[in-house]
């Protein structure tokens, strides 16, 4: 293009050139007359032409990436740095996002799931949670018969635990399942790994069609991936299912929670499944998710419409405790309850964790840019001197440091495909250990992630290049020409470098604190023990009140079989009380007219010994005590201390708010035990009352027993009672471990905070460390020439290594001092948290002014920064100060 | 004498419908044609060559001038032709509005 110009021109001029001689003009004349015809000069008839050229500014872009690529290939150290640093901010981000975008904005695995919907409930009381996507048969029915908007609606239960076993072997295992409408895989479009789905009509007589789908781990596992599968018959809670088909691979479920059902059942098989139990007729019995299909023509406000009108009018025929206010209709993905107050908290904290790194990396390479730009600031003046506007050159300095944010963002993607596996295998350990499965889910990036690296690549890109550029190419023409001082020289541009290298440090130490303070608590999360027996302690877990909520039956029953079970050997203890790690409840406490909160929680007679939780002083209920509703309480020592400090709690009273609604119940302490671990491993109980089960509120209480000996003679031991005295909790009858299930999830999930604080802590200092000491050492030795002139002059070298070296610290010392500030205030806002009893303890018991750490980073900062300093000073006091005079 | 903003444009269409020229002989055409009354300004000349390119009105190859050298020829395009009809049609409503004007106001 530029050659064919010029050979344009060219010719131009040589026809013109001619035309003169002919005229009779001499041949030196005839040139000359020629190019002035021209009229303005060529190079800028040239630039002309090429601004016309629509391509121009892609030709610019093109002219100033292969530039922009030169310049970093000529400094391989700093592109590195500034890649490194990139990639890790972003791939931090992008780690947590692919998580994010898997979770809770991929649609489920159906076909064409842009018109897949779930239905929603509103109620009156505003309450939030899973039950919203609830819905009774009935109301199913009802909707499916008058709706004209969708081409279907699809019913699915929440899941149940069934024992399935298959003829011919002896064991039983638990398997979770799923009951579906018959149009369940056809009309949401899932197709089968083997077999076939639900036959239309399968789903309508009751106990007619004992026919199963099941999840293709389970043909794995159980059935070693049996080829003939088809058509063999396995026992799901005692009742013969003919297995018609298998679910693929990568099925995720279409589940509330983190499961993936082994079988799905067409809901005509309830009462063989859930013997005792009615889902099919009573409309408060809402078990079912609502999937609908829109028609390709629906508008999708007719159609929710149309949802709201259909569940409000059926909501007339019955008297709901909760009545429902309105149906909304949403897009369907993994977790459906993203608008989650909780969820979007956990998110907005780790995400704001995760932008910090970002910020810092950011700084880094901001710094690191404005720095090597000093270098360039003469190179800079002379092309603005020549003519070059302002835009262009900015153009010119942001498209080098676009090129960075996009070479760092390529790394930072390629490095979040492999830490957002290493996180989906955490979080499916996690989901293991409560029963769940989280090994499905498709974390591969996709075109939402490709976008978010993009963006965020770009955004970075502005943001470290744009105050380094502005600043470059801010200076008038005059006092550049006359400049050849370097820019650390210019005070403006040493401001906002002192500036930019005590926001960078500031952000270094924010996120070293947090993260330091976090690591620290792994040391403790490691050795954090309970306090109590959780290793021989199992639940027995069934359904003990028939799906009805009804605690009073609950209890008896459960009374009932502890009973029963105390004849037993295989049981050192049998109690009914609260489970631990299930969840809290912190109820209002008033001492002697002062307001407070304490955890509390039911026991039973032996339940402190079940759990072996040693009693320090006075006594424990009596069993008569335990059963009725009485008004005594033990309670923890940390209790005793913090209600009635100084004084004997013993045989003195206080009142509970049991049900937060301001009526108060007197009880009187018994007896004081030993503080534990019961609401979280985090930290021992602040405080803790433990009430005998009250029959007139509701009370989550579960039957608790000891196993010393072999856990399999222990469930055999259950099953053979139940089955003598209360057939009707057989199906779904199972054991949980306190260690299996609440601790060691929870002693996993701290482990894994604690982990994810570490690495973030390395980032954190690998970060640091690269930012403070590549811009300091830049600068400092961009002072060789300034240095070599002092030394000429006579300036003894110890003065001019204070000079230096402080001059590194002082912006480094102040972004310390703000940085630790901030991270001080972060810490009283998480110590606030704790006020409240229930609340975790992120740092295990770490003091938030932990000397450790701060006095670490006071530490650590100024050792880097001098360093910095100090190295390269060392090499410029070494140089002749002749050497250092032609420094340039 | 200077040409009126966007009336370059229009004699360059004009003076390529007669068939295939280099930019030289554009200009030289457009003197001689208005007898030295019209004289192009080479600096202008060339970025409109350029525009006209842009929005597909003309084309431009590489051929071989009469003195035996190679040379951008431009030609009309189908698009460029019928540009030049919309062009002179305004033109001339132009004109025959301002002569109005000069007559009778």
């Amino acid at each position: 293009m530029e050659q064919d110009l010029d050979e344009e021109l060219a010719f131009h001029i040589e026809m013109q050139t001619r035309r003169n001689r002919a005229l009779g003009m001499d041949s030196e004349q005839a040139r000359r007359s020629a190019q002035v015809q021209f009229g303005a000069n060529t190079a800028a008839v040239k630039e002309y032409c090429r601004d016309v050229r629509s391509l121009v500014w892609l030709e610019q872009l093109w002219q100033d990436l292969r530039y922009a690529c030169r310049g970093l290939v000529r400094s391989p150290g700093f592109a590195f740095l500034a890649v490194f640093a990139l990639a890790l901010g972003i791939g931090v981000n992008t780690t947590l996002f692919s998580t994010y975008n898997a979770v809770a904005l991929k649609p489920l695995p159906v076909a064409d799931p842009g018109h897949v919907v779930r239905f929603e409930r509103w109620t009156e009381s505003h309450a939030t949670g899973n039950f919203q996507y609830g819905f009774s048969w009935p109301e199913y029915v009802y909707c499916r018969d008058h709706a004209d908007q969708f081409a279907s609606l699809v019913a699915a239960s929440r899941t149940f635990i069934a024992l399935a076993s298959t003829p011919g072997s002896a064991a039983t295992e638990q398997r979770t399942g799923q009951l579906v409408s018959a149009n369940y895989f056809a009309d949401l479009g899932i197709p089968l790994t083997m077999g076939r789905g639900f036959f239309p009509g399968e789903d309508s007589t009751p106990g007619g069609n004992p026919v199963v789908v099941i999840a293709y781990r389970f043909w794995q596992r159980s059935f070693a991936g049996d080829p003939k599968i088809l058509g063999r018959t396995i026992q799901l809670n005692s009742a013969p299912f003919t297995v018609v088909g298998v679910t693929p691979e990568d099925f995720t479920g279409t589940t509330l929670d983190v499961v993936v059902p082994d079988f799905e059942a067409p809901l005509s098989m309830q009462a063989q499944l859930l013997p005792g139990q009615d889902w099919l007729n009573r409309p408060e019995q809402q078990h079912f998710q609502i999937f609908a299909r829109l028609k390709p023509s629906a508008i999708r406000p007719a159609a929710q419409t149309q949802a709201d009108l259909l569940v409000r009018q059926f909501g007339t025929t019955w008297t709901a405790r909760d009545r429902t206010v309105a149906v909304t209709l949403q897009r369907t993905t993994y977790f459906p309850n993203t608008d989650d107050v909780r969820f979007r908290a956990l998110m907005a904290a780790v995400m704001l964790m995760v932008g910090l790194v970002l910020l810092v990396a950011c700084a880094n390479v901001g710094n690191m840019l404005l720095a090597r730009g000093a270098a360039r600031q003469r190179e800079i003046n002379t092309r603005m001197a020549l003519g070059a506007g302002r835009p262009r050159i900015l153009r010119q300095l942001l498209s080098e440091s676009i090129l960075l944010a996009l070479l760092g963002g390529l790394a930072g993607l390629l490095f979040s495909i492999w830490t957002t596996k290493l996180l989906g295998l955490a979080l499916a350990r996690n989901a293991a250990l409560i029963g769940g499965d989280f090994s499905a889910v498709n974390l591969a990036p996709d075109f939402h992630v490709l976008v978010y690296v993009l963006g965020i690549a770009l955004i970075s890109g502005i943001l470290f290049g744009l105050s380094p550029a502005l600043q470059l190419t801010r200076r008038d023409l005059t006092a550049a020409l006359k400049d050849n001082a370097e820019f650390v020289g210019n005070p403006g541009g040493s401001k906002l470098r002192n500036l930019l290298v005590a926001a960078q440090v500031g952000f270094s130490v924010l996120l070293l604190a947090t993260a330091g303070l976090l690591a620290r608590g792994l040391v403790r999360a490691r050795a954090a023990d309970p306090e109590f027996e959780t290793r021989t302690v199992f639940t027995i877990d069934a359904n003990f009140d028939d799906m009805t909520g009804d605690p009073v039956k609950g209890i008896t029953r459960r009374q009932r079989l502890a009973d029963k079970l105390r004849e037993r050997p295989e049981f050192s203890a049998v109690a009914l009380g609260s489970r631990p790690f299930a969840g809290t409840w912190t109820p209002p406490i008033v001492v002697g007219g002062a307001l407070g909160r304490t955890l509390a929680s039911y026991a039973s007679n032996n339940y402190f010994e079940t759990l072996g939780i040693p009693l320090l002083r006075g006594r424990f209920f009596t069993d008569r005590e335990a059963r009725g509703k009485s008004p005594f309480a033990v309670i923890s020592e940390s209790t005793a201390r913090r209600f009635w400090p100084g004084g004997d709690a013993l045989g003195r009273t206080f009142a509970l708010d049991m049900n937060f609604n301001g009526t108060l119940r007197d009880f009187e302490v018994i007896g004081i035990v030993k503080d534990v671990r019961f609401a979280n491993l985090t930290r021992p109980d602040p405080a803790h009352v433990y009430l005998p089960p009250a029959l007139d509120v509701p009370a989550w209480v579960d039957l608790l027993v000891r196993v010393p000996g072999d856990r399999e003679r222990a469930l055999a031991a259950v099953a053979s009672v139940v089955a003598a005295s209360d057939q009707k909790l057989l199906p779904g009858l199972h054991l949980v471990n306190l260690d299996d299930g609440a601790v060691r999830l929870q002693r996993s999930m701290s482990h894994e905070f604690a982990m994810l604080a570490a690495i973030l802590a390395i980032l954190a200092l690998a970060l640091a460390v690269v930012g403070i000491y590549g811009v300091i050492s830049y600068l400092v030795s961009r002072r060789t020439r300034d240095i070599g002139v002092r030394m000429a002059l006579g300036a003894d070298s110890p003065a001019l290594w204070k000079d230096v070296i402080l001059d590194g610290l002082r912006p480094a010392l102040a972004g310390m001092v703000c940085g630790a500030a901030a991270a001080a205030c972060l810490s009283t806002l998480l110590h606030r948290t704790l006020i409240f009893p229930g609340s975790m303890d992120f740092l295990y018991g770490v003091p938030f002014y932990d000397p450790v750490t701060f006095a670490g980073l006071a530490a650590f900062v100024p050792f880097v920064a001098a360093l910095a300093s100090a190295i390269p000073a060392r090499r410029a006091l070494r140089v002749d100060p002749a050497v250092a005079l032609r420094h340039d | 004498m200077n040409l009126l903003q966007g009336t370059l444009d229009l004699l360059i269409l004009r003076t390529l419908q007669a068939g295939p020229l280099h930019g030289w002989a554009i200009s030289d055409r457009i003197q001689q044609v208005s007898e030295d009354v019209l004289q192009v300004n080479q600096g202008s000349l060339y970025p409109a060559l350029y525009r006209l390119e842009n929005q597909r009105w003309i084309k431009a190859e590489w051929g071989i001038s009469e003195l035996g050298r190679r040379a951008r020829f431009y030609h009309l395009t189908a698009s460029g032709r019928k540009q030049l009809g919309v062009e002179t049609a305004d033109w001339t409503r132009l004109t025959g509005a301002i002569g109005k004007i000069l007559e009778q106001a």
